[in-house]
């Protein structure tokens, strides 16, 4: 009897009514002090160069006055206003964004399905081909077309006669980044079940990839296209080596007889960028706040 | 009819074997549940069923249709997989739909069937939520109901509830079962849980080592295992060592029991002889049977499993006593294990 009043349902256990204890005082302001410091000394690393950057161009003071009691003096975008009246100054951007969208387009075909390939049908082959995407770290640009540059010129001059024989060295120099976060976008989800359950359901691979991966995969593709963009309009060593006159080259140039108008140009770039990518952020956010939004 | 069939199936990978020419028929409207432990072979019997892999040798037909080379989208197969596999960017009622739309079923008739088949599974009102926001037998369920939308020949089940927790499994298991014998769908389950197949299957196949070792209905596999390995891996199982004592006994220390398992062994020879807790029970002290002390008591509710160390060994058994009649019983105090040989199983064993 003893054993069937032992099966009883036991009592609840109690928890302790006042709340835990707080940790010492000391530790606490401590372990404060340790992230803030950090945080501060990254926000100058970052910042600092940024304020120097933006009134070196935007403010028209002599350089050797520009210390903190003219930080509010003669404020202008007149550095950047010639700069973008300058005839090379369109066409160039068109042509480096014609060809960052030539390098997404190339980029995107090559290794999305490259990166599903090794996932679904060769794991093994997976630190072989994260190796080769890190080799444009290791090789130079420089080294890079140069070397390619000396087989094309006596073979197929007409390749790199055009301006689109750069999307191919982009797309190489983009690798190490648009492979990644291709790759984190595909652990991210379960792409063997998600293909295996698409097919089952008697979806062809072009199917499963428009209806399945490719919804999936929107924010890695989106912040693949982004970095291979950031890369095609700061790449300047390849440009310049095939003589090509892309954004960069030009900025450069105009840095060279302008040196205010150069910074400009380059700051330009960088609020651009970053506009892009807050753009693709909200816009792939907001896809998702709105999908949870119609859930209910 | 939709019956699946494996003719001597063999699949390989490098050098391992994972299926050693599998023959196995599902009867139309039949639920076989393939059992075993892992790497036995029984998930790539699936996937080679639906089409995923391919096999070295060997055939699969459906229906009397040689599928073995179809690619998977041709095969009308519905599944259902161990991992939560909804397409996360589509709302309950977009999974359910997504095999309808890839068959080019017309609009007015995708709805109809998304409805009937959410209410199959009694999820209508969660049409409009995403995989997110449902629970993992929510999610599991919708699974079943998108497999089932396509009116597959045969409904193929991966563990699909090997991620759910106890509750959720049994009541989800049940659901299979009752939805299964209500639309008499064809259905090969994939299971390690030997409670599961034994609860919703017609037949079991228990699996080792790439090939079946016994296929039969549940009671039948349970009460009379073909071999050693099927005798322990579906249920428990005691272990004694013994020795042939004729062709229809064996002898545990001075203690003989009938058996019909001895087979051609000859007399004298050591086995391992494989009885349930359940047909052994307890004797007084004074009776016939072997001797042992209780070592320890786990009330079960409807039974209590007694562990007892036998005398003269290390050898502990458990055994079943029915409803309160073990309740006196404490550790140390002495008792006689009786059993009843029947449904024993013998395995060659080395001398004690």
């Amino acid at each position: 009897m003893a054993l069937v009043t032992g099966t009883s349902t036991p009592p609840p256990v109690e928890f302790p009514r006042s709340a835990p204890q707080a940790p010492p005082r000391r530790g606490r302001r401590f372990g404060r002090l340790g992230p803030n410091i950090v945080l501060i000394a990254f926000a100058i690393f970052f910042i600092a160069p940024l304020v120097s950057m933006t009134r070196f161009a935007l403010q028209k003071v002599p350089m050797p006055l520009l210390h903190w009691d003219t930080i509010f003096d003669r404020w202008s975008l007149s550095a950047l206003t010639d700069a973008f009246k300058e005839p090379s100054f369109g066409k160039t951007l068109l042509l480096s964004l014609r060809l960052a969208v030539g390098t997404v387009v190339v980029t995107l075909a090559l290794l999305l399905p490259t990166a599903l390939f090794v996932h679904l049908k060769l794991p093994k082959a997976r630190p072989i081909v994260e190796f080769l995407t890190v080799l444009p770290y290791v090789v130079p640009p420089i080294a890079l077309v140069a070397g390619v540059a000396a087989f094309f010129r006596p073979n197929a001059r007409w390749f790199l006669n055009s301006n689109y024989s750069l999307i191919p060295f982009y797309v190489v120099m983009a690798l190490p980044f648009t492979y990644r976060s291709l790759d984190a976008g595909i652990k991210a989800i379960d792409v063997r079940t998600l293909v295996d359950a698409s097919r089952s359901l008697g979806a062809t691979w072009p199917s499963t990839l428009r209806r399945v991966l490719l919804p999936n995969l929107s924010s890695s593709i989106v912040s693949s296209a982004f970095l291979t963009t950031a890369v095609v309009l700061g790449e300047f060593t390849i440009a310049r080596t095939l003589s090509k006159q892309t954004f960069p080259v030009f900025s450069f140039d105009y840095f060279g007889r302008k040196a205010q108008g150069g910074i400009a140009l380059a700051l330009f770039t960088l609020v651009g960028s970053t506009a892009l990518l807050g753009f693709f952020t909200l816009l792939t956010r907001g896809k998702a706040r709105r999908r949870q939004v119609n859930r209910f | 009819m939709s019956d699946l069939t494996f003719s001597t199936v063999r699949k390989t990978f490098g050098q391992n074997v994972a299926l050693e020419g599998l023959d196995l028929e599902v009867r139309d409207g039949e639920l076989i549940s393939l059992l075993g432990p892992s790497g036995c072979g029984k998930t790539t019997a699936l996937r080679i069923a639906a089409g995923f892999e391919r096999a070295d040798s060997g055939r699969v037909m459906v229906a009397g249709n040689d599928i073995t080379n179809q690619p998977p989208h041709k095969r009308n197969m519905g599944m259902v997989f161990q991992s939560y596999s909804l397409f996360p960017n589509l709302t309950v009622a977009g999974n359910v739909e997504y095999g309808l739309r890839t068959r080019g079923i017309s609009k007015p008739e995708r709805q109809r069937r998304v409805t009937e088949m959410l209410e199959l599974v009694q999820l209508g009102p969660m049409a409009n939520r995403y995989a997110h926001q449902i629970s993992g037998g929510q999610q599991q369920r919708v699974a079943l109901a998108r497999a089932l939308a396509i009116r597959p020949q045969v409904l193929l089940l991966d563990e699909p509830l090997s991620a759910l927790d106890a509750k959720v499994r049994a009541t989800l298991r049940d659901e299979i079962r009752r939805i299964q014998t209500e639309l008499g769908i064809t259905t090969l389950f994939v299971t390690h849980d030997q409670e599961e197949a034994l609860a919703i299957s017609d037949r079991v196949g228990v699996m080792s080592n790439g090939h079946l070792e016994q296929l039969g209905e549940p009671t039948e596999v349970y009460r009379h295992p073909s071999s050693a390995f099927v005798a322990r891996f579906v249920g428990s199982m005691n272990e004694l060592p013994a020795f042939v004592r004729g062709p229809d006994a064996v002898a545990i220390g001075d203690y003989v029991v009938a058996t019909p398992a001895v087979g051609m062994r000859e007399v004298g020879a050591p086995v391992l002889f494989l009885v349930r807790p359940e047909d052994m029970s307890l004797g007084a002290s004074d009776a016939k049977g072997l001797p042992g002390s209780v070592t320890a008591r786990t009330f079960q509710g409807a039974a209590t499993i007694v562990s007892v160390r036998l005398d003269g060994s290390d050898t502990l058994v458990s055994v079943h006593v029915a409803g309160s009649a073990a309740a006196h019983l404490a550790p140390g105090d002495r008792v006689n294990v009786v059993m009843d040989g029947t449904r024993g199983v013998c395995e060659a064993g080395v001398a004690a």
